[in-house]
């Protein structure tokens, strides 16, 4: 089996990936969107900071799909699956929100 | 069969051009992604009934406490985190032993969330909001709570990640099942990250 | 000793074979004669919920009777199964012994799904419209909010897979993760207890449409899934006889 193998000197060395960098970013996404959807963002559109939200959201899921559940690496059956439903049910959500 | 947390190969100082290889096993991915359609029907659903009331789901959305939820998706967050760790702890040969404390960590971080979701269910309950109020409050007890109820299964999952983690070695078949469950983990918290901003930001 | 090998599955396939007669007795019975394919709303009025069993009342107590002996080969088509787990457990067989368990009951449910309907059907002129309503209610709460066993042996089968100890394993890998999922996705069927109307009330698309597709299309996987596996296990049994080994159990 193809398992790769984790050099890790000391326990600090197993932050030492992408996916520590990929969640610094969901961390700050977070705050971004939670500040966006309660008044705190600075934007007075809420239609305006509600897309960027949704758009953020599905983002950040793109992000745990491929660095946390390690599809970066799978065969492109399972990349271009989830690639595509971050992408469809983007699109799919933002039409329904924007008819409402 | 590899038996894992022996020492890698020699030849790693290349820099290998990386195998394509399926985290888990197949099954896995049938669960997963099976799982995430239904969501993202129950998602489309809500925003649906959303355009025929839309006055009355900002109205009744600003009653939700926004903060309980942020919490919530930073406790996800920090819990898969510790999930990816504990694979990579998995996967190393010095570090092994941090994996089953990394799992229990991963582990807290969800109870919490779900401590923090039935106060928030009291809270509401208190208030005399219930599933019956307004369409709503159905789709944000229903949502949140079938969300809740993968989080339980996947508590129940990290439990058994734990024993494995305690293996000295696992089995071909054990370190799939390993993977698979730390992908379901990352699922749970995926489908949080939409129902989070879709039930309590967007407006 | 040649005569010996040849081992007979005809009963497990025709156990197998009754869960697919299970299928279209039901598609027959509960769809095209009593039209409860998909339920009546639970927001009609008691009168308008008596009138349709008055207007149907032969073709609902024929659909009665078809779907009442339908039911029964619950229990077959799920010890099939439940034969097939005992073959992948060692030691204590406690996911066998839950199987039958949860089946023997869950059985009884679904047989009192045709008969109070046809209690309702039997003399429904002069019922209580509201009395009617409740028992009519009572039926889809028999048919949708028992899910739970049914979800326990769905969990159960993919725990016993993924421990199976046969190499190769007697069903597919995937075919437990299929299970797990199936598990989760008729929980739904719980919800209607709480609504009258929309996606999870009993006639809705959360807790009527997908628990039912589900749960059919699962018995359509699984029946498939199970006539391979008596293939496979046939095929290693009659293997090591002609070695002159002892048959596996």
């Amino acid at each position: 089996m193809s398992v790769h193998t984790v050099s890790a000197d000391r326990p600090a060395d197993l932050l030492k990936s992408s996916s520590t960098v990929v969640w610094l970013f969901l961390i700050v996404a977070t705050v971004v969107s939670w500040a966006l959807g309660t008044d705190h963002g600075g934007i007075e559109n809420h239609t305006a900071a509600s897309l960027i939200i949704l758009a953020v959201a599905f983002v950040k899921i793109r992000f745990i799909g491929l660095y946390f559940m390690e599809l970066k690496d799978a065969p492109l059956v399972l990349r271009a699956i989830i690639e595509a439903y971050c992408l469809v049910v983007f699109c799919v959500v933002t039409g329904f929100y924007l008819a409402g | 069969m590899a038996s894992l947390g022996t020492a890698p190969p020699p030849d790693d100082t290349e820099a290998p051009k990386k195998v394509k290889r399926i985290p888990g096993e197949e099954g896995t991915w049938i669960f997963i992604f099976g799982d995430m359609t239904v969501f993202a029907v129950f998602f489309s659903v809500f925003l649906q009934s959303r355009i025929g009331d839309p006055d009355g789901f900002a109205r009744d959305q600003a009653e939700l406490n926004q903060n309980f939820g942020a919490i919530n998706t930073a406790l996800l967050l920090v819990s898969s985190l510790f999930v990816v760790l504990a694979m990579r702890a998995v996967q190393s040969t010095t570090q092994r032993h941090l994996a089953p404390r990394l799992i229990a960590a991963a582990w807290l971080c969800g109870a919490g969330f779900l401590a923090i979701k039935i106060l928030e269910y009291t809270e509401k309950i208190q208030h005399d909001i219930t599933p019956q109020t307004s369409d709503f409050f159905m789709y944000y007890f229903v949502l949140t709570g079938l969300h809740a109820f993968h989080l339980v299964i996947g508590l129940v999952v990290l439990v058994v990640l734990y024993k494995l983690s305690q293996k000295p070695e696992m089995t071909k078949n054990q370190y799939s099942f390993f993977e698979g469950g730390a992908c379901f983990w990352h699922m749970v918290d995926l489908l949080w990250i939409v129902l989070f901003p879709l039930i309590f930001l967007v407006r | 000793m040649a005569l010996k090998t040849e081992i007979d599955s005809g009963l497990m396939k025709a156990a197998v074979w009754s869960g697919i007669v299970l299928i279209v007795a039901m598609v027959i019975a509960q769809g095209f004669l009593m039209h409860f394919i998909p339920p009546p709303s639970p927001d009609l009025s008691a009168d308008e919920l008596a009138q349709k069993f008055i207007d149907r009342k032969n073709e609902i107590r024929l659909g009665c009777l078809i779907q009442c002996m339908a039911w029964g080969f619950w229990a077959t088509w799920s010890m099939a199964i439940t034969i097939i787990m005992r073959k992948m457990e060692r030691g204590y067989p406690i996911l066998t012994y839950c199987s039958i368990a949860l089946n023997g009951g869950g059985y009884v449910f679904f047989i009192l799904i045709p008969m109070t309907w046809a209690v309702i059907a039997f003399r429904p002129e002069t019922l209580d419209p509201e009395i009617m309503q409740i028992m009519n209610d009572w039926v889809w709460f028999d048919f949708l909010f028992t899910w739970p066993p049914f979800a326990v042996f769905m969990a159960l089968i993919g725990v016993a897979i993924l421990k199976d100890h046969n190499v190769p394993t007697l069903y597919p890998r995937w075919v437990a993760y299929l299970n797990f999922w199936c598990a989760i996705l008729i929980f739904p069927a719980g919800l209607i207890a709480f609504f009258h109307t929309g996606l999870f009330a009993y006639d809705g698309i959360g807790a009527f449409w997908m628990p039912f597709a589900v749960f059919f299309g699962w018995m359509i996987t699984m029946s498939v899934t199970t006539f391979q596996a008596i293939n496979r296990i046939k095929a290693t049994q009659v293997a090591a006889l002609s070695d002159d080994e002892p048959a596996l159990v």
